[in-house]
């Protein structure tokens, strides 16, 4: 997930058995930006969430601001994830 | 050890996604894995030489260059993409290749994961 605005259409049509989320780029905002004092929707999703470190860092945020569903994973980790806990990828 | 592909299209140099998609590929292959990576549209634009590295701009040729000597990186560039932006076969950094789109879709055919990273 690479955008804070646009997206989430998408994902809620989704359907998988297993689904994991990694936010990147903007994405990361859904990590830890509260609006109104609500944390993104899209975090209630059943899913399991991870947050690219460099990209949120990049943008002024620490892994102490992530919300608690959220582990933050660095590039080697992103592989990792790719290759053995998911069959398919998408970028949204 | 397995086979990521990577498209990636519309992305000029700069771009945040084609930034992502290098790095991705980096730590890739730094695990042992093996990348394809194919560009289109705006994306071709990494195919072309005599990139230079400035301060707090994007640099990717570099990293490209030391993968590609790796051995387990392949990086391909739309030809029509590149010729119709006019960068052309004598334009291309050593190493990168200059195919047609069924080189892309070759790859992703025998990849173990595909990441297909769409333009506008």
């Amino acid at each position: 997930m690479s955008d804070y605005r646009c997206g989430m259409d998408m994902i809620d049509r989704l359907s998988a058995e297993s689904l994991g989320i990694i936010f990147v780029g903007n994405g990361v905002y859904h990590a830890a930006t509260k609006e109104g004092g609500k944390a993104s929707s899209l975090l209630d999703k059943k899913a399991n969430f991870y947050a690219l470190t460099e990209d949120f860092e990049t943008r002024g945020i620490t892994a102490g601001n992530l919300d608690s569903r959220v582990k933050a994973v660095n590039y080697g980790d992103v592989v990792d994830i790719i290759f053995n806990d998911y069959e398919k990828v998408i970028w949204i | 050890m397995g086979k990521l592909t990577i498209g990636t299209f519309s992305s000029l140099v700069g771009s945040l996604s084609l930034d992502f998609a290098v790095k991705l590929a980096e730590a890739a292959v730094k695990k042992g894995h093996k990348v394809d990576f194919w560009m289109s549209g705006n994306a071709t634009m990494l195919a072309k030489k005599g990139q230079k590295a400035f301060k707090d701009y994007s640099y990717l040729a570099k990293t490209l260059q030391e993968l590609i000597a790796t051995g387990n990186f392949q990086i391909t560039a739309c030809e029509a993409c590149a010729e119709a932006r006019g960068y052309h076969k004598e334009d291309c950094p050593d190493g990168f290749i200059r195919k047609s789109m069924d080189w892309y879709l070759a790859s992703t055919f025998d990849a173990d994961r595909v990441l297909h990273i769409g333009g506008d």
